[in-house]
């Protein structure tokens, strides 16, 4: 008999206030000695985690796999990769996670499998509209959906690739290697439900749905998003809905803001998106200097079911894509933050986030200020918090999932190995090299990146409305400032209803303004927060009470890259004055 | 016909009580066969100061000009042939120290230095000159070249605007070949000129008009019509560039703490001097030039422009010859990212200034364009010259801040 664990939250909403982190098991600890992480030693960094405050672990492909897409390439949905460790391993990391009150998301990559996984292998030695060979798209030529863009275009000229074996084409989205699933087969959506029963029985809290905009083609269309598609994610919630409480889906679509409203549906589709098209907004309006693109993409950005949120990110394991904005702002994005051109792969930058910031502090600590105070759930990537740097020279999307800079000694301290054994080398250069960049160097330095970032979780979490709240940007003169405000009210029956109280004082409403400064330069802010007056801002890092607002313009000097986060009280007590 | 653009802070220039003619210096040297242009010069001199003794120096053998003097009233001088710049027309280092010498050998109160072809001066100049030195006794006198539409093009590209953002002075000829200077104005420039000199840089330029703002001195412009200037000896613009160029940027950043507190009251209107038409010229040569390397310059490119002057030049690069105009405000901003690039040694400097050369033939074809489209050369180089004074805040800001992450 199939026992079910539960997931490690009580709360249906638990991803509303989760603090995501992005990793790699492959690149964070080895135990064992041959190069390579596992979930051994991933269990051995736990306490690191739990002490960094994040709440959920979103773990990158870890299924067996060819290893041409770093595991995006699946042989086997219902297994571990062996260089990783056992199913068992993953079992006992899974309940240390949930012992230390941490969900743990994993991947359900569903486009596609390798061309290596059996039903492939199957496939192509099928007779043509068999059950079997149907596993999977083809076609005695490729014309079939001319007008669908190639995503992977840097690499694939095509989305068609001939097969001998089989004699005829089979589509791709990707790879070449990674043959699409053909979702018009309904004994697919039955394996994949398998499979996703497997893990969700084991007790993994949620998926991240990998690549969901593609699964079904249909021709004369651009064969993204289409409504046949949002019913088989509908199917896959369903399923879930109907067998499990309280777990997660995370949908992967890099789409248009008003085109990603269908995969929240009625709440009824996936509970999270990654809000892709303000990621690179975000450095364009830090670059620029100007608010303006951020605040134009989340005017554009829909509102979404109360039970839904938004995924929020500065970096991932991709490269920083740049497909969701207009040409001349990809243009501008590339030169101003891609030097070489080895550091574009298609249309995206592949650098790391401090690379992207030329490793300057303030700018780092200005967007990780607005990844914790945006309206949604922030994903950290691995290795950000300490401020990693990343290798352009090694190949694909490679760079930036180099080994995890734990310590100066031998390999980072994240593998006993010859250092020539291990899957990626460590980042060795002056500036970013694991001698100056590791988590023991910054845990021992209260001034780190890491202690930084530690604090802002921290007090991120204090406060529900980061996560639950609604936003309002405010429109001050200099442009060179984001100021916005975030509201929560707990007793109001949604969304709406918080809007329209966004002064209330009820005893559990939070109303924090948060403060920007996107240029290199000091700047000045004259803010209209006259319906506010009478309240007094409480500085919430040092808890320092400013100057009571009033129905004049409040004025505030912002240093370079400065930011604030203020909450709004009716009342504070006065600090009591500390002798000298 | 003139036009004061400064007005001295300090003691003005001595009026003299005796001949009040200045010494005339030739700074192109004359050979035999320029003896009828000497001719014109002297008689056109002798015009301009009626009834008054002038002292003329001249590079070369005296005997060869025996017979151009006295009877005019002019006191023929030479100079060693040796004092002579090479670098001509333009006034070196070399010219400066020579003038100076002499200045202070014949104890003259000013001094008037006049470049090579300097027979195309009609007289009533030449009266503008010396009414500039003498009565007004301002320190600087600046001629006004009517060039054609076609003619001019790095000062107008360049000198000028640059000239007129920093340090709030009108001359249109920055680096003019001829000049008219106060006694303590010609010592001052002396001086610079004697450290060149003696560093083995006699063809050094001076920059005479920065030279005197920063001293707040008086500068007065002069028109010059008819006047027809010499060509550079070199017409290999990479060379052009970093002599001159080199020059400019090396006395920008000297005088940085100056410039930086220079603030532009309101924008400077000049004379607009309507030229004749001007032949056709061929702008797809140039423009394919710049395409060329826009093709193949990108990384230096990279590492001393912003992105968004990078994508200025995308979008430029991408119209057909016809259409090619380049904004103001980008041209204006390139050449203070390369002022930048310049002071901050960003990459040699010489590569730095060959890199700069494609982007002003890509300025060329625009200006072209647009007068051709307009019709007034003059209008655009007011344009240009505005849109550098609107952003040199740019400059400043980035001068104290270099950090290159900016938009």
């Amino acid at each position: 008999m199939n026992v079910k664990k539960a997931g490690s939250a009580s709360d249906p909403l638990w991803y509303k206030d989760a603090v995501i982190y992005e990793l790699h098991v492959r690149a964070f600890q080895d135990s064992n000695g041959d190069g390579i992480g596992d979930f051994p030693g991933l269990i051995s960094r736990l306490d690191y985690l739990q002490d960094l405050g994040v709440t959920c672990l979103w773990l990158l492909p870890f299924f067996p796999s060819p290893l041409r897409d770093d595991g995006y390439d699946i042989a086997d949905y219902t297994s571990v990769n062996p260089s990783y460790g056992t199913l068992d391993d993953f079992k006992r990391f899974l309940d240390a996670a949930h012992q230390r009150n941490m969900q743990v998301l994993i991947e359900l990559v569903v486009n596609h499998t390798s061309d290596q996984h059996p039903w492939f292998q199957r496939a192509r030695l099928a007779l043509p509209g068999s059950p079997e060979r149907d596993f999977y798209v083809w076609s005695n030529d490729n014309q079939l959906y001319k007008e669908v863009r190639i995503i992977f275009s840097d690499t694939e000229k095509s989305n068609w690739s001939w097969d001998e074996l089989a004699g005829a084409y089979y589509w791709h989205r990707f790879f070449f290697h990674q043959p699409d699933l053909n979702f018009d087969n309904p004994a697919v959506l039955e394996e994949i439900l398998v499979a996703m029963r497997f893990w969700l029985d084991l007790g993994v809290d949620g998926f991240r749905l990998d690549a969901i905009p593609y699964l079904v083609e249909r021709d004369g269309t651009t064969c993204d998003g289409l409504p046949e598609t949002h019913a088989i994610v509908k199917a896959i919630r369903a399923a879930i809905d109907e067998g499990y409480e309280n777990r997660m889906v995370l949908a992967e679509a890099n789409q248009p803001p008003s085109q990603l409203l269908p995969y929240f549906s009625n709440g009824d589709e996936c509970h999270m998106a990654f809000h892709f098209p303000l990621m690179p907004r975000i450095y364009l309006a830090l670059r620029q200097e100007d608010r303006k693109p951020i605040t134009d993409i989340m005017a554009e950005t829909p509102a979404i079911p109360d039970i839904c949120q938004w995924g929020l990110f500065l970096r991932n394991h991709d490269e920083l894509t740049l497909e969701m904005v207009t040409g001349d702002e990809r243009d501008y994005l590339q030169f101003a933050y891609s030097a070489d051109p080895r550091m574009i792969i298609n249309s995206g930058i592949r650098r790391r986030l401090a690379p992207l910031l030329d490793n300057n502090r303030r700018r780092i600590e200005l967007l990780n200020s607005l990844l914790l105070s945006f309206p949604g759930t922030p994903i950290l990537y691995y290795g950000d918090e300490i401020g990693m740097g990343d290798n352009i020279y090694l190949g694909d999307r490679n760079g930036v999932r180099t080994p995890m800079q734990w310590s100066p000694d031998r390999n980072a301290g994240f593998s006993k190995a010859d250092p020539a054994r291990l899957y990626f080398p460590v980042i060795m250069d002056p500036i970013w090299g694991y001698q100056a960049i590791n988590v023991e160097a910054q845990l021992g330095e209260q001034s780190s990146l890491l202690h930084w970032t530690r604090n802002m979780i921290a007090l991120r979490k204090m406060f529900r409305v980061f996560g639950r709240g609604t936003t309002e940007f405010l429109e001050p003169e200099n442009r060179k400032v984001l100021a916005y405000i975030r509201h929560y009210d707990p007793d109001s029956a949604s969304v709406n209803d918080t809007v329209a109280a966004s002064a209330g004082s009820g005893d559990f409403t939070e109303t924090i303004l948060c403060c920007a400064n996107l240029s290199r330069f000091a700047q000045p802010v004259a803010l209209d927060l006259s319906r506010f007056a009478g309240m007094v801002p409480i500085e919430m890092l040092g808890y320092v009470p400013f100057p009571i607002i009033t129905d004049q313009p409040y004025m505030l000097t912002l240093s370079p890259y400065c930011f604030f986060w203020f909450e709004l009280s009716g009342q504070h007590s006065p600090t009591p004055q500390q002798s000298s | 016909m003139t036009t004061s653009t400064s007005q001295s802070e300090t003691e003005p220039a001595k009026i003299s009580t005796q001949n009040d003619a200045p010494l005339i210096v030739l700074t192109a040297p004359f050979a035999s066969e320029d003896e009828v242009n000497l001719e014109q010069i002297l008689a056109n001199l002798a015009h301009a100061w009626p009834g008054q003794s002038l002292r003329v120096a001249t590079a070369g053998d005296a005997t060869v000009h025996a017979a151009s003097t006295s009877s005019n009233g002019i006191n023929l001088i030479t100079y060693p042939q040796s004092c002579v710049s090479t670098a001509a027309p333009l006034l070196t280092a070399t010219d400066f120290v020579t003038a100076a010498d002499l200045l202070r050998e014949h104890d003259a109160q000013s001094c008037l230095m006049l470049g090579a072809d300097a027979h195309t001066f009609a007289p009533e100049v030449l009266a503008a000159f010396s009414n500039a030195l003498s009565q007004q006794a301002v320190d600087l006198a600046v001629p006004c070249y009517y060039l054609g539409a076609h003619d001019g093009l790095v000062n107008s590209a360049i000198l000028y605007p640059l000239t007129r953002a920093l340090y709030g002075t009108s001359p249109r000829f920055p680096l003019a070949t001829d000049l008219g200077l106060s006694t303590r104005n010609l010592q001052r420039l002396a001086v610079s000129a004697r450290r060149f000199v003696s560093a083995n840089q006699e063809d050094a330029l001076l920059w005479p008009v920065a030279e005197a703002a920063a001293a707040h001195f008086s500068i007065v412009e002069v028109d010059a019509p008819g006047r027809t200037l010499a060509q550079p000896a070199t017409q290999d613009l990479n060379a052009l560039f970093s002599h001159v160029l080199g020059s400019l940027f090396s006395d920008i950043e000297a005088r940085a703490a100056f410039w930086q507190r220079v603030r532009i009251a309101k924008p400077q209107t000049a004379i607009v001097v309507q030229s004749a038409p001007e032949s056709a010229y061929d702008a797809a040569s140039m423009v394919a030039a710049f395409q060329l390397a826009y093709a193949n310059l990108q990384e230096i490119w990279a590492i001393v422009l912003p992105p968004t002057s990078l994508l200025g030049l995308k979008r430029i690069a991408q119209l057909p010859p016809s259409d090619f105009v380049m904004p103001d405000s980008l041209w204006a901003r390139i050449i203070y990212d390369f002022i930048l690039a310049f002071h901050m040694r960003t990459i040699n400097r010489g590569h730095l200034l060959g890199a700069l050369t494609p982007l002003y033939l890509a300025w060329v074809a625009s200006h072209l364009n647009v007068i051709a489209q307009q019709g007034s050369p003059s209008a655009h180089r007011e344009a240009v010259a505005v849109a550098f004074e609107s952003d040199k805040s740019y400059l400043v800001a980035r001068w104290r801040w270099p950090d290159r992450f900016n938009p």
